[in-house]
């Protein structure tokens, strides 16, 4: 279409019904634009006299058509005099303000004063749905927000209800807007009707800073992007991925990151030895460690380490790395991998090959980039079953177990008993459990979005994410103290570390990063 | 004026139980499908072009053409009959479908042979009660007799017929308003590309036919191309039904050529035999309201589909006449007008959307004796700011409602602003005050 082939261009074309991932109604008319066609007399390419939606015409070879004439300016002043002639005036308390296409078109297009005398109509604010609140006055029925329901999630919640300037977006009675992705209804919303209740009233979008990432949430790896001021997440954005996510996240991911606010972090490194318990200084740990796993090389102990699927591959790759160089018959094992429920394919009912957005049962980012690792590394590798087993047996005698979960009781009792057998256990983790608190040492971790790194998706796709903001106090981002134990020293970049990986393991030098979609896109 | 002018369409109208299978028989009936079903569905086409038989629904568009753009290589077609009835003062389909349904079940068969549709579709207004069940009684005699059903008529040809009722809206009296209702969905007319003749109903070559032009089909059929363009002017050819409502002596529907001039339909002994009391005319909104006003003085105008736009109409429409005397007042009709388009815009385009409420804000306060000089120029526009003709909407309601209120204002003005000098100071903004 011509309006998509203008933004990728650049051009900066007004439009709010237009979504290049949803179907065409060409009902917001503000793309409007004068083109080219044969006059049927002499055959020679003349300007039409109409106006025609850029959103609705193919692009064709050697066609010509033009936005900036006055024709098509004028359009634009009288559709935004028309947005706003219903439209009230409480941008001060309006949560999209900042980041509102009908402010920014206003301030192009718009007028300073209304010529419509008579009151404004008033339309009721209604809550649609356990997280989303419906501002029906600020709506330009755009209808993107019904087209999403009908098309990507196939769930059908929202329609519109009554005719002309009374028309409005509302759910059906007794079934609120509710499903696993209703959350993009309000990233859709060029304006501000659709806000999200969990971000309402909490910041203002122009303090937000933001940081690009990758969902932890599940295997699918949706690019994503963290929305954060002064070391605080207010909320998680889906970010285009053409060959992740498209336009879209879940619920899961945009609301799942709430537990680490919780504010029962493990934010200190400790040390147990004998019956004693030591605090030692983020500086002392290299040290601490070093001298722990070359007692182990000396006495040639049968060492495993666990790599959880929450590790950013850097991580996983710097302490296996570490490990095998002072142990080179260690185990390499793939942790517990956190499954639930059952895959879950959009629009709702559709088969896995024509799903336009997938749910994930593994509740993980990374497993695959765990595994890639300890089939790349070779040399001895296990099961967690197998570990518990060979713990048990007595045939493996330490361990540096990495967890990193949302789910604080992911330790199973097989495997807390099977740790207290062990000789050394090197404990990296969020929360406190039945590992950490029998751990030699134990080394607090960081959340995705206080690390950066890189997570291997679903389809093997190998996504760095960046970090966003920093873990509690007292807290060091994983990658840097591991940097540091494996005697690098300087500052931590996961980029560096993929380069040195790559020089071992050819995988990594192939990541993906998904385009930036055109600027003046929405 | 044609005086000798023989009923065609209205035939039957007044018959004793003319909508009964035996009384149409026996006045002729269903002898147009069976001489339709002796020719090939292309020569069917082709006689109906050279007919020039343009649709009755309002826009004239040549049924045969459109016919034609249906894609060679189909597997189903569609008939959908446009029975949705809805513009103001219209009501010469009602009065087909009231008094000889079966003539428009003739047609539909007709029309269903020519274009090689299966299932015909008629979508019939909501408020349509008694026509429904008239109607609904003749198909299913018709079904009894054969006319409908597999092999119709010992042929090849099979057609099935189904009455769907709308619940209401005016837009759903545009084809793909039509169409997505008949789908089930909210009435909101389609963007185009695709045209329904490729993908209409169901995503399938899909024709509507109005009513009025469907029970053309019979009478071209039987009695050739050549009698039906003898009838009415050049490009207007054949009989039509005009409506003429308003405080005239004898209201109601009548069949002529389209040579006869609205003075005619008002003045004419075999039309409405003049205004009551014998007021003078004010205006008359000759196509349904969304053509446009004509002022008293423009009475000359022929009803055909050409001569209204010379007088600054949008097209001949449903050629229904509202006519007002001289006693209305100018300000209460332009708030009818402008409610009805603010209350029947389905809200999807902009401007429609938004210009049709706003125009009935206005026409609210002018009503009430506030208006100011300056929103006669909003809406006049607000008129040019809408509609399909300059490229700014879906479907051709805002031009239907841009042209009525425009020449209302425009043709009107005089009178408007004489109201907005006799107010008294400051009216406009104690209304305002009352209002908001």
């Amino acid at each position: 279409m011509v309006l998509q082939a203008a933004l990728e261009a650049g051009m900066d074309i007004p439009h709010y019904c237009y979504h290049p991932s949803l179907s065409v109604v060409a009902s917001c008319r503000l793309c409007l634009m004068e083109m080219k066609v044969p006059d049927p007399k002499s055959g020679e390419l003349v300007w039409m006299p109409k106006l025609v939606p850029s959103c609705q015409t193919p692009v064709k070879e050697g066609m010509e058509v033009r936005f900036n004439s006055p024709a098509v300016q004028q359009n634009q002043q009288q559709c935004m005099e028309y947005f706003l002639l219903n439209h009230p005036l409480d941008c001060p308390v309006c949560d999209q303000a900042g980041e509102c296409y009908l402010q920014d078109y206003s301030y192009r297009f718009g007028q300073p004063t209304s010529r419509m005398v008579e009151e404004k109509l008033k339309n009721p604010k209604k809550d649609v749905g356990p997280r989303t609140l419906l501002y029906q006055d600020r709506c330009v029925m755009c209808s993107r927000c019904v087209r999403f329901t009908d098309e990507i999630a196939g769930t059908h919640e929202l329609t519109v209800v009554n005719r002309g300037n009374r028309a409005e977006i509302d759910v059906f009675p007794g079934l609120p807007l509710n499903n696993p992705l209703q959350g993009n209804v309000v990233d859709l919303c060029p304006v501000g009707s659709l806000l999200d209740k969990d971000f309402l009233f909490k910041q203002r979008v122009w303090l937000l800073r933001e940081t690009k990432s990758i969902c932890p949430g599940c295997s699918t790896g949706c690019a994503i992007r963290i929305d954060h001021n002064e070391g605080v997440i207010y909320r998680l954005k889906p970010r285009f991925s053409p060959k992740v996510n498209d336009y879209w996240m879940c619920d899961e991911g945009r609301f799942g990151w709430k537990y680490l606010q919780d504010g029962d972090r493990l934010t200190r490194p400790v040390v147990r030895r004998g019956g004693e318990v030591f605090y030692p200084r983020w500086e002392d740990i290299p040290e601490i460690i070093n001298y722990r796993l070359r007692k182990l090389a000396e006495q040639q102990t049968p060492t495993a380490v666990v790599l959880s699927p929450m590790l950013a591959c850097e991580e996983a790759w710097l302490i296996a790395s570490y490990v095998r160089a002072l142990l080179p018959q260690a185990v390499l094992v793939a942790s517990w991998l956190p499954v639930q429920g059952a895959e879950q394919n959009f629009p709702v009912g559709s088969p896995a090959e024509k799903a336009r957005f997938t749910i994930r049962p593994e509740k993980c980012p990374n497993r695959r980039g765990v595994e890639l690792l300890i089939n790349k590394l070779g040399g001895a590798s296990s099961t967690l079953e197998d570990l518990i087993k060979q713990v048990k047996e007595k045939k493996i005698k330490a361990a540096w177990i990495t967890g990193g979960y949302s789910q604080r009781d992911w330790v199973s009792k097989e495997l807390a008993a099977a740790a207290k057998e062990l000789e050394l256990l090197v404990m990296q983790d969020l929360y406190a459990n039945a590992l950490t608190d029998n751990s030699h040492v134990l080394l607090p971790s960081c959340c995705w979005a206080e690390r950066e790194g890189s997570f291997v998706n679903q389809a093997g796709l190998i996504q760095p994410f960046e970090r966003a903001v920093d873990g509690p106090e007292g807290t060091r981002r994983d990658g840097q103290y591991l940097y540091e134990i494996a005697g690098y020293s300087g500052l931590y970049r996961a980029e560096k570390v993929r380069e040195r990986m790559a020089e071992q393991l050819a995988e990594f030098r192939d990541i993906y990063v998904a385009p930036d979609p055109p600027e003046h896109q929405h | 004026m044609s005086s000798d002018f023989e009923p065609i369409l209205m035939r039957n109208v007044g018959v004793a139980k003319a909508a009964d299978l035996q009384v149409y028989e026996a006045r002729g009936g269903y002898q147009g499908i069976r001489k339709a079903l002796q020719m090939s569905p292309e020569e069917l086409i082709d006689e109906v072009k050279k007919a020039n038989l343009r649709g009755r629904g309002g826009a004239g568009f040549p049924a045969g053409m459109k016919w034609s753009f249906l894609p060679k290589e189909r597997k189903v077609t569609y008939l959908c009959v446009n029975a949705d009835e809805s513009e103001p003062p219209t009501f010469n389909n009602r009065v087909l479908m009231e008094s000889d349904p079966h003539q428009l079940l003739e047609g539909i068969m007709i029309a269903g042979y020519a274009t090689r549709a299966t299932v015909a579709y008629i979508y019939m207004r909501g408020e349509f009660t008694e026509p429904f069940h008239i109607l609904q009684r003749a198909l299913n005699q018709a079904y009894a007799a054969g006319y409908f059903g597999k092999k119709i008529l010992g042929s090849d040809f099979s057609m099935e017929c189904y009455i769907h009722r709308g619940a209401g809206a005016y837009v759903c009296g545009e084809e793909t308003g039509l169409i997505e209702s008949l789908e089930g969905k909210r009435g909101w007319p389609r963007i185009k590309p695709p045209f329904p003749a490729v993908a209409g109903l169901f995503a399938k070559p899909t024709v509507v036919n109005n009513v009025e032009t469907l029970c053309c089909l019979p009478h071209i059929v039987l009695r050739g191309a050549a009698w039906f363009t003898a009838i009415g002017p050049q490009g207007s050819f054949g009989p039509k039904l005009f409506c003429v409502s308003g405080p005239v002596n004898r209201p109601g529907c009548f069949e002529e050529s389209m040579n006869i001039t609205v003075k005619d339909l008002i003045y004419g002994s075999k039309f409405a035999q003049g205004m009551i009391g014998n007021k003078a005319v004010k205006g008359v909104f000759p196509g349904g309201l969304s053509m446009g006003v004509l002022t008293g003085d423009e009475l000359e105008m022929r009803m055909d589909f050409d001569s209204p736009r010379k007088f600054g109409l949008l097209g001949l429409g449903t050629a229904a006449l509202v006519v007002f005397n001289e006693d209305t007042d100018i300000r209460d009709v332009l708030l009818n007008v402008t409610r009805f388009y603010a209350m029947e815009s389905c809200g999807q385009c902009t401007q429609c959307r938004e210009g049709t409420g706003w125009m009935y804000k206005i026409a609210q306060r002018i009503s009430l004796g506030a208006g100011r000089r300056e929103d006669l120029d909003i809406l006049v526009e607000t008129t040019r700011n809408m509609g399909m003709m300059p490229g700014l909407s879906i479907c051709g309601l805002p031009d239907g409602a841009a042209f009525p209120i425009r020449t209302l204002v425009e043709k009107f003005r005089a009178e408007f602003e004489q109201h907005i000098v006799r107010q008294e100071p400051g009216k406009v903004e104690r209304v305002l005050r009352v209002l908001n």
